[in-house]
């Protein structure tokens, strides 16, 4: 398996063509809608992908959001190019030893997905020929590019597609690694090393969705794919890991089909409803009570070849539902899964018959109220079907949350791009160059050599704030005076764990809030125990640290009331301490933590206890 | 072929043509492969703009010590220019209605050359039908390109030529007929033509782009589509502006020649009705109006000229000295101001203006508030110059208040009759009633 990857990092250096700044908003200020039209038709070469998408057919809305202007509304020329951005990635290139350009000529590279309002993204090549080293091995990096970010899409539904404007021009640093890399957990590796990277300029934006990852898998026999915006970083090797998979069952199916001699399946439509009984239950059930159709396609040959082999995931009927899936449809029925989804055994005898089909062969069924985009989905599956009996389509796929991937569309063509004429040629002089060489930033291995030296912290604990990005903070904390280790514990286990929603980014407070918590458990205010229900308070939206640990319940409890309650605790189970001793240690220390978790530190608990008892024991009469 | 070059190799860089392959090394080892594209008219000294294979461009500054090689020409890279497709074939001259397409020049008859960047005009009819596949959605169009100008260079002469050409088309046996003009100048050929366009027997609508159309979301195949629509359904006899009435595409806004005025140097919905609402609207269905366009005339399309250019405009802003303005009005045979409020000049202009008009020089007042009446009465200055003589326009925009001007000099030889042709209602210009709603 070949491996390269494409890291897009966001900026936080304010947006790439404008003053607004990078940061999303959940001010909507109105929206409008626009369709896109593909202006494909002037040029000899077809842009499969732009055809893909443009033959949709779908309306683009667009939400103004607070953090956008006319100009991601696409209602005014864009404004010079954001110098603190350039400067970022030309630090990057510097970093990375890439070789920058003498003039950077900023580029429109067509979009026809309702992403970006002007039909176009605006990137820049900025640098080429880098290398990264890590680990031994020398990863080439072809090309840092300065692009800006698309907008996010908030809402599709039938026909239309909502997107808001507050992501439209972040700016975007992207770094191309050449496909050296050898497999899941070396893609990893080379993807949190750059990442590492990036943030060592202190100017990247942080949390889900700010560093995206585009990851080009190639097997040997297969074809190039793509996964597009994986935004998980450890989930980089899941993905890479499955892909081998999918495509090693595609191969073998493939074998099947050529052993079979299976001829590619023709894109004939059958009208199968009269075929079958009235189904009150499955996915065809809903849409056939309101009249739709059901319409079928003959796959001979295919038999038993739709379903996931024994020990496997991965299945060829999969591929098929989502060609179905990819032409507005909710998926589709295929004979490999009958009976099953209200369809009975004698049903499927009938559809055979009917289908004039063996067997060995297979069929597929799908169902819409609009007839010709049933048939439209048919033809796509058949299309895929018979790709199958070549090998793997190559194709761009969207990382799913279980770390599956799912068809998105074709690959690209060559990028369509042409002068971005509003702005002029930007030069990177070689006093430039020079005056960012002289302000390098720290690289990070540099970083966790002298963080490691300077804290006394286990490596793997330095490695993990480090590739966490989290190092910033870090060091401010510790800047503040607080421990390292109590830092390093709340930065890499108590923040992660506060409970965010799914695909949510992990929670983040400002450092003045971090620093007042960190005071907090340092004063005994609280036990460091307490600090994820102080935290978790916080995400509910407690305005301070006194109020969070007021709402957690952790206010007030001072070394007295604790002496107090470990008298009071022993004292009721005097006749346990008689009888047990020290012994009796355990359940009492169960017994005082259930009252005073978070609020007193387990230590401190443990030795005023062993103290009681030590005295009950001493003078039973106490 | 590899031709190595052993002296410096922008000697030679500069003299290739474009579309030349290349191949640069510096110094570095970095090798740059692509294809020559114009110098940007911005690019420093001894930078080469290539385009490379990834399809990005970059400026390479040439050293002495690179070395150059010239490469075979590649077959012709994706994304450059194809001759366009016949898909819209011109329409036979047949019986059914047809409206015609002056073209004129500006972004909406622009294409971007992939390769270069470069704006060219687009002429052929059978091109322009391919880009805008939508145009004959509401009906037959034919094409007639007039001249080829960014609007801008287009100036009152021009006016003259497209009226012949509007009247030559009804006479022809068109049902309306649509201008295609840049935008900056729109406004002033649309009075131009309200004014020099007598007894129209069908729509006239001028329309532009606000956004080039390489871009898929280009504002110009849609309100050229909307414009077609207006010019075929319409039925009215009257200049028109139809543009986006908002940022959505979808809603168009029919305002009328005289009353209309580009507001915003970029938005889709830059253009905007003075004192009032436009005249009417049109979606993807139908045309609605808010007030009734003036009724198409039974009589045969005429030019109501000709017009005389020897007028002038002068925007009245505080520190112009009288000396500066005379010297602006010198020669003119007639002057409209843009005065400040309610229509005044600084009381030290009193003077020339008194002196130019009894010269014989025609002098019109008009607001820069670019809303509302210029109203003589309400202060002293004002009085003053109307008692000078100083014609109040009442709330004609000035550029059309310009307009009518050149048009007014054109069919009268003494001040007296140019002043009674500006206060006439020649194409429904003045607005009699201002009522309040929607914003200024």
């Amino acid at each position: 398996v070949k491996v390269g990857l494409e890291v897009h990092q966001q900026l936080a250096t304010g947006k790439l063509f404008c003053e607004c700044p990078s940061d999303l908003s959940e001010e909507v200020r109105g929206s409008f809608a626009r369709p896109l039209r593909s202006t494909s038709g002037e040029n000899r070469a077809v842009d499969a992908a732009a055809v893909f998408q443009a033959g949709r057919g779908l309306r683009y809305r667009y939400e103004i959001a607070s953090t956008s202007c006319l100009v991601e509304m696409d209602e005014e020329p864009p404004h010079p190019l954001n110098p603190t951005a350039l400067d970022v990635a030309l630090t990057l290139a510097l970093l990375l030893d890439a070789r920058p350009v003498d003039e950077i000529a900023v580029m429109r590279k067509i979009v026809v997905d309702g992403s970006n309002t002007a039909g176009f993204q605006r990137t820049a090549l900025v640098a080429v020929d880098g290398h990264l080293d890590l680990k031994g091995k020398r990863y080439s990096i072809p090309s840092i590019c300065l692009e800006e970010d698309a907008a996010r899409k908030v809402r599709e539904s039938p026909g239309e597609i909502t997107y808001r404007l507050d992501r439209l021009g972040i700016p975007l640093v992207e770094v191309a690694t050449g496909p050296e890399i050898e497999g899941g957990a070396e893609a990893r590796e080379v993807a949190e090393e750059i990442g590492a990277l990036l943030r060592a300029t202190r100017q990247t934006r942080r949390g889900i969705g700010t560093v995206r990852e585009d990851v080009n898998v190639s097997t040997e026999g297969g074809r190039r794919i793509e996964i597009k915006g994986v935004q998980e970083l450890r989930k980089i090797q899941e993905y890479i890991d499955r892909e081998v998979g999918r495509q090693k069952l595609l191969l073998g199916v493939r074998d099947e089909l050529v052993r079979r001699q299976v001829p590619p399946p023709s894109a004939e439509t059958t009208d199968v409803t009269d075929l079958l009984p009235a189904l009150s239950v499955g996915p065809l059930s809903g849409p056939t009570r309101k009249g739709a159709p059901i319409l079928a396609i003959r796959l001979p040959g295919f038999g038993g070849l739709l379903r996931a082999p024994a020990g496997s995931d991965e299945r060829l009927g999969r591929e098929l539902a989502d060609q179905a899936r990819s032409a507005g449809l909710h998926g589709l029925i295929h004979s490999d899964e009958l009976p099953g989804y209200g369809i009975e055994a004698p049903d499927v005898e009938r559809l055979r018959t009917g289908l004039g089909l063996g067997p060995t062969d297979a069929f597929i069924l799908i169902t819409d109220p609009n007839r010709s985009r049933a048939e439209a989905a048919l033809s796509r599956v058949a299309s895929r079907a018979a790709a199958a009996i070549e090998g793997i389509p190559g194709e761009t796929r969207d990382p799913l949350p279980d770390g599956r991937t799912r068809y998105s569309r074709p690959l690209p063509g060559r990028e369509r791009m042409y002068p971005e004429t509003d702005i002029p040629p930007i030069p990177v002089t070689p006093e430039h160059r020079a005056r960012l060489a002289a302000h390098l930033p720290e690289r990070p291995s540099a970083l966790r050599d002298r963080l490691a030296r300077d804290t006394g912290l286990v490596r793997e604990v330095i490695l993990q704030l480090v590739a966490g990005g989290r190092a910033e903070l870090f060091e401010e904390l510790l800047g503040r005076g607080h421990e390292p280790s109590l830092v390093a514990r709340l930065l890499i286990q108590d923040l992660p764990a506060v409970p965010h929603g799914e695909g949510e980014p992990e929670w983040e407070f400002p450092s003045a809030t971090l620093d007042g918590l960190l005071r907090s458990t340092e004063s005994g205010e609280i036990a460091k125990e307490g600090i994820p229900r102080v935290l978790l308070e916080l995400a509910k939206g407690a305005p301070s640290v006194a109020a969070a640990i007021r709402q957690a319940g952790l206010a007030g409890f001072t070394a007295q009331e604790l002496d107090a309650l470990v008298e009071r605790v022993v004292a009721e189970n005097e006749e346990l301490v008689r009888s047990r001793g020290s012994e009796a240690f355990s359940p009492l220390m169960g017994d005082v933590m259930r009252e005073v978790r978070g609020r007193r530190d387990g230590q401190e608990v443990a030795d005023v206890l062993r103290r009681a008892i030590a005295r009950k024991q001493a003078d039973p009469a106490a | 072929m590899a031709a190595a070059n052993h002296d410096d190799p922008w000697e030679v860089l500069r003299g290739l043509p474009m579309g030349r392959r290349v191949e640069i090394s510096d110094d570095r080892g970095t090798t740059w492969t692509g294809t020559i594209v114009p110098r940007q008219e911005m690019s420093g000294d001894r930078v080469v703009q290539i385009k490379l294979d990834s399809g990005y461009n970059v400026g390479v500054l040439v050293a002495p010590t690179f070395r150059l090689r010239l490469l075979e020409a590649s077959t012709a890279p994706a994304g450059s220019i194809a001759t366009p497709s016949s898909s819209g074939a011109v329409p036979a001259a047949g019986g059914a209605p047809w409206v015609a397409l002056l073209t004129t020049g500006g972004t909406i008859a622009s294409r971007v050359d992939y390769e270069t960047g470069g704006v060219r005009p687009v002429k052929e009819e059978r091109e322009i039908l391919s880009f805008y596949p939508e145009l004959e959605a509401a009906g037959r169009v034919r094409i007639v390109p007039v001249f080829d100008r960014l609007s801008e260079d287009i100036v009152p002469e021009d006016w003259l030529a497209l009226a012949t050409k509007v009247v030559a088309a009804f006479t022809g046996g068109a049902r309306g007929v649509v201008v295609a003009h840049g935008t900056d100048t729109l406004a002033f050929t649309a009075a131009g033509l309200s004014f020099l366009l007598a007894d129209l027997p069908g729509p006239v609508v001028l329309v532009g782009a606000q956004r080039s159309p390489d871009r898929p979301s280009s504002d110009g195949p849609s309100n050229l589509a909307a414009a077609v629509h207006v010019a075929h359904e319409g039925g009215f006899g009257e200049v028109v502006v139809v543009m986006h009435a908002g940022l959505s595409d979808g809603r168009y806004a029919i305002h009328r020649g005289t009353w209309v005025r580009k507001m915003h140097s970029s938005r889709r919905d830059a253009f905007h009705s003075r004192n009032g609402p436009p005249l009417g609207w049109v979606d993807a269905k139908s045309i609605h109006w808010d007030l009734p366009p003036r009724a198409s005339a039974p009589r045969p399309a005429r030019v109501d000229g000709p017009l005389d250019a020897n007028g002038g405009l002068l925007w009245f802003y505080p520190g112009l000295t009288p000396e500066r303005a005379e010297s602006f009005a010198r020669g003119l045979r007639g002057l409209v101001l843009a005065g400040t409020g309610l229509g005044h000049v600084g009381s030290s202009h009193l003077d020339w203006i008194r002196g130019a008009l009894g010269r014989g020089q025609v002098v019109a007042m008009t607001t820069q508030c670019l809303e509302g009446t210029a109203d003589p009465f309400v202060y002293a200055t004002g009085r003053q110059l109307q008692r000078a003589g100083v014609l109040y326009l009442g709330d004609l925009l000035p550029e059309v208040a310009y307009a009518k001007l050149l048009w007014a000099l054109g069919h009268a030889a003494d001040a007296k009759a140019v002043e009674a042709l500006l206060l006439a209602d020649v194409a429904g210009e003045f607005h009699w009633r201002h009522e309040s709603g929607g914003d200024p």
